[in-house]
């Protein structure tokens, strides 16, 4: 360092001290630009040196995080694979890789820095657009109300194989009814009717399609077979659609369900410390491909060169 | 070398059949080479045991005592020397503040009060050092001397474990060159250990507060979220600060930045301000005045760690040649007396505030460690500017650095630990840029300080004359903005340039650090179109350099002027 051990025998170090790094910092930031932007141009070493340019598309899928995550996002990601990858717990062959993510870190760091302060703005931030998935609306809200309490079992028409046999509505009037669009039967109130007449219905229905279900389900599979408006794509697609098997669709539901609160509730994303995205491994990858590469580009440079001087 | 001097005699005494056959076990241990103690410790499976020597002491004074034929640093033995003793001009110590260092540093200059004997000619080259026996002085070096003391607390953990040992984590200053780095490797190799790795102090106790960390989550009694602390290190040699943050068992490092002051500093000043004349007082080295040296050294010792309590001390010491020292310093003659110290320290927990784009409001914790980290002043300085009322209480000041080493020793080795308490990480930053000569005397960095490590950089620079065939790539360490301030680690040339006219040809320099902090430069010429196959790359591990490396640079311009020399590509050339 500067002022421990330079050759120059400097009595006033201590003096020397405050000056230096005043003066240092100033500059640190302004020949670093010029340097900061021909490593990003020529960032890779020589031995890819073809690769094109890193986009920051490709530094957030090193770090497997989307484009509009937030720098906490980022820094939890690093942090999570850097546990993975680190030569100091994955050895040697971690090294290439550690590389590729300091360097994703870094960039996406300082991009985060000009985003936060005003700066550009423009460098990948918000352009990313998260896939909506099914259910993505779901409100959490059931359909039918509640005469009295909440009770652990509520009952539940599976529309997709009612016939619209009309026998449950006729059985117990209050509970169930009839949507005469899709001709199917619905639970409009939990517990309508007495509890005689409700299992008078059940056992009346022709198709066994009056189910029993837990109460905390029941907001979900009464969403779920609502349907839902179908994408169109010109004149193909288009209408409505709802799952075939709801039940099936509600637990699928429930556990993505479930995996996003726990992100949102566990910030240091343990829950899914071991999973790796495919970017990630493409990346990793493509980390091992580099370092083999080198080896083979060395060899044959020490061909060449042998060749080179046989020649002459 | 006189490498075979340094075998190690407890292998053959205890069962030594027996480990010849069995492999080395998977372990490594941690040592804190203090400039005035040191401490050893390992991972004994479940958690970080220190190991004491046969006086039950866990931290132990660094000395080498050149009495009799064999010298000893009196770690495993009965009785200790006291200081007293130490002090009589037969013991080397401070090695850490001398290993690495040429007899133009400050640092050496200000080592001369000290008993044992220092030679410098001022010209760049290792001082010269000498212990009095039987009325000689007998020379040595730092390495050998710290190589020496590290055998025998190799052979107190051989002991203790009661199987050879190979591996250590040692902590480092961060302040250290990479050219202390190699004598400090020396040192280790002559004592029969492999260096895993070498760690900065702060960074090691950064670890520590990692694990400690996620102890706290595990028991539900802290929050998962990010969490940032500095951590001031100051010992007896050199002062340290970092800043980590923490989250998830890894330990991002920040910032970190060091200089060589230290307790010893603060002694030698109260030293003069004592005895004004100390320097020409200290210049003969005859026996009664290091002996006289000896206790006046002691009483102020004494007198420094009782202003650590009290507000005033007496000092009371009769030296031999009539000359008496009696006098009460008091807390603000010390302070005073110390301004320079206190000063610098602070200057660097700012700056270090500042490489990490942090202010004192996202600080969470500031961790003290180090002895002087009991002085008063110190302790009001760093809280006060990281605006804290309480430093951190869970870590041993003296053991924080010992025990980080030992937990790294663990993780790099692959150790994991069902509990899950070696789950950890750290994720260090280089302390220093590395950088070329460029542009004349310019020192061009390539990776800069606080960067994460592993990390590797390109920069392509280009001839600085018309039909240069071949340039000179000199690596350089530091901060200064001309290669002439920084350490120069070693060069080498790169020949083949195709003659064009200057500023056009491309040659690229990629510096590498992997996860051991070990530096590889490799360095050749880029063909313009990717035509013609590229001449084969150098590659050089660095440093190359031992000492006297101030003459290297000036034999290098002196030779060849500016015929080798690089230039920076100008900004809007490139892409």
């Amino acid at each position: 360092m500067l002022y421990c051990s330079t050759t120059s025998i400097h009595p006033s170090i201590l003096k020397t001290l405050t000056p230096h790094h005043n003066q240092l910092n100033p500059s640190k930031s302004k020949p670093s630009k010029s340097l900061r932007q021909e490593i990003t141009t020529r960032i890779k070493c020589f031995n890819s040196r073809i690769q094109k340019k890193s986009e920051p598309r490709d530094y957030y899928e090193v770090l497997g995080v989307s484009t509009d995550s937030t720098s906490q996002q980022i820094k939890e990601a690093y942090r999570r694979l850097q546990k993975q990858h680190h030569p100091d717990i994955a050895g040697d062959r971690g090294h290439e890789y550690t590389l590729l993510l300091n360097e994703a870190y870094s960039a996406l760091m300082r991009e985060d820095f000009r985003r936060k302060y005003g700066g550009g703005g423009g460098g990948g931030g918000g352009g990313g657009k998260r896939r909506e998935g099914f259910g993505s609306n779901f409100s959490g809200m059931g359909y039918s109300s509640w005469n009295g309490p909440v009770r652990p079992q509520a009952l539940f028409v599976d529309e997709n194989r009612c016939i619209g046999c009309r026998e449950c509505a006729h059985n117990a009037s209050e509970t169930f009814m009839m949507d005469e669009d899709l001709g199917c039967a619905r639970v409009r109130v939990q517990f309508g009717d007495s509890e005689k007449k409700i299992e008078v219905s059940v056992d009346s229905c022709p198709m066994n399609c009056i189910h029993w279900v837990e109460s905390e389900e029941l907001p979900l599979l009464e969403f779920l077979i609502r349907p839902q408006p179908k994408e169109a794509h010109g004149v193909f697609g288009g209408g409505w659609e709802r799952p075939a098997d709801v039940f099936a669709a509600a637990k699928y539901l429930q556990k993505q369900l479930k995996q996003q609160q726990e992100q949102k509730q566990s910030p240091t994303g343990q829950a899914h410390a071991e999973v790796e995205t495919p970017a990630q491994a493409e990346a990793r990858y493509q980390a091992g491909l580099k370092l083999q590469w080198r080896q083979f580009h060395e060899m044959w440079g020490w061909i060449t060169g042998l060749l080179g001087r046989e020649t002459s | 070398m006189a490498e075979q001097f340094y075998t190690v005699a407890s292998d053959s005494e205890t069962t030594g059949e027996d480990k010849a056959q069995t492999p080395l076990p998977n372990l490594a241990i941690g040592i804190d080479i203090g400039t005035s103690k040191c401490s050893v410790a390992v991972w004994n499976g479940t958690q970080v045991e220190l190991l004491r020597n046969t006086r039950n002491q866990k931290l132990m004074r660094s000395y080498v005592m050149f009495k009799d034929d064999l010298p000893s640093g009196g770690v495993s033995e009965e009785t200790a020397h006291d200081e007293k003793d130490i002090l009589s001009g037969s013991a080397i110590f401070n090695m850490k503040r001398l290993i690495g260092r040429m007899d133009t540093d400050q640092v050496v200059h200000a080592s001369k009060t000290l008993p044992f004997l220092i030679q410098t000619l001022d010209i760049g080259v290792r001082p010269f050092i000498a212990a009095l026996v039987n009325n000689v002085w007998r020379a040595t070096t730092p390495e050998e001397v710290l190589a020496i003391f590290l055998l025998e607390l190799k052979g107190m953990a051989e002991m203790h474990l009661k199987c050879p040992i190979r591996n250590a984590v040692l902590t480092i200053p961060v302040s250290f060159s990479r050219f202390q780095h190699t004598r400090i490797e020396r040192a280790c190799a002559m004592a029969g250990l492999h260096v895993l790795r070498l760690m900065p102090e702060p960074t090691s106790v950064a670890l520590l507060y990692a694990q400690q960390q996620q102890q706290l989550l595990h028991e539900n009694m802290g929050s998962g979220c990010e969490k940032v602390a500095l951590i001031f290190n100051m010992g007896a040699g050199y002062c340290d600060v970092a800043v980590t943050a923490t989250a998830g068992g890894v330990s991002q490092i920040k910032a970190l930045l060091g200089c060589p002051v230290g307790g010893e500093d603060i002694l030698q000043n109260v030293l003069r301000h004592l005895l004004p004349n100390l320097d020409s007082f200290c210049a003969d080295h005859s026996i009664e005045k290091i002996k006289s040296m000896g206790l006046l050294r002691i009483a102020t010792q004494d007198a420094i760690h009782k202003l650590s309590r009290g507000q005033n001390v007496h000092i009371n010491v009769d030296l031999a040649d009539g000359t008496k020292v009696s006098r009460t310093l008091d807390q603000p003659e010390f302070e005073k007396v110390n301004e320079m110290v206190f000063e610098q320290c602070e200057n660097l927990i700012k700056q270090c505030l500042l490489d990490a784009k942090l202010t004192a409001e996202d600080i969470n914790d500031v961790i003290l460690v180090g002895g002087c980290s009991n002085i008063p002043r110190i302790r009001s300085l760093v809280l006060g500017l990281c605006k804290k009322e309480e430093p951190y209480k869970d870590i041993e000041p003296l053991e924080a650095a010992v025990h980080g080493a030992a937990l790294e020793g663990a993780i790099a080795l692959g150790i994991s630990d069902p509990s899950g308490s070696l789950d950890l990480l750290t994720i260090q930053a280089t302390p220093l840029s590395l950088g070329i000569r460029a542009d004349g005397d310019t020192f061009v960095p390539i990776i800069h300080r606080n960067t994460a490590i592993p990390a590797r950089k390109e920069v392509v620079f280009t001839t600085s004359q018309d039909n240069q065939t071949e340039a000179l790539i000199a690596v350089y360490e530091g901060e200064g903005m001309s290669v002439v301030e920084n350490h120069l680690l070693g060069f080498f040339k790169v020949t083949g340039i195709p003659p064009a006219s200057k500023g056009t040809a491309e040659i690229s320099v990629c510096m590498d650090i992997d996860a051991a902090n070990v530096l590889r430069v490799l360095a050749g010429v880029l063909m313009p179109g990717g035509k013609r196959a590229l001449p084969p790359f150098i590659e050089v591990r660095m440093p190359t350099l031992d000492h006297g490396h101030g003459w290297c640079g000036q034999a290098l311009v002196k030779l060849y002027g500016t015929a080798l020399d690089l230039a920076t590509i100008p900004k809007k050339m490139q892409r």
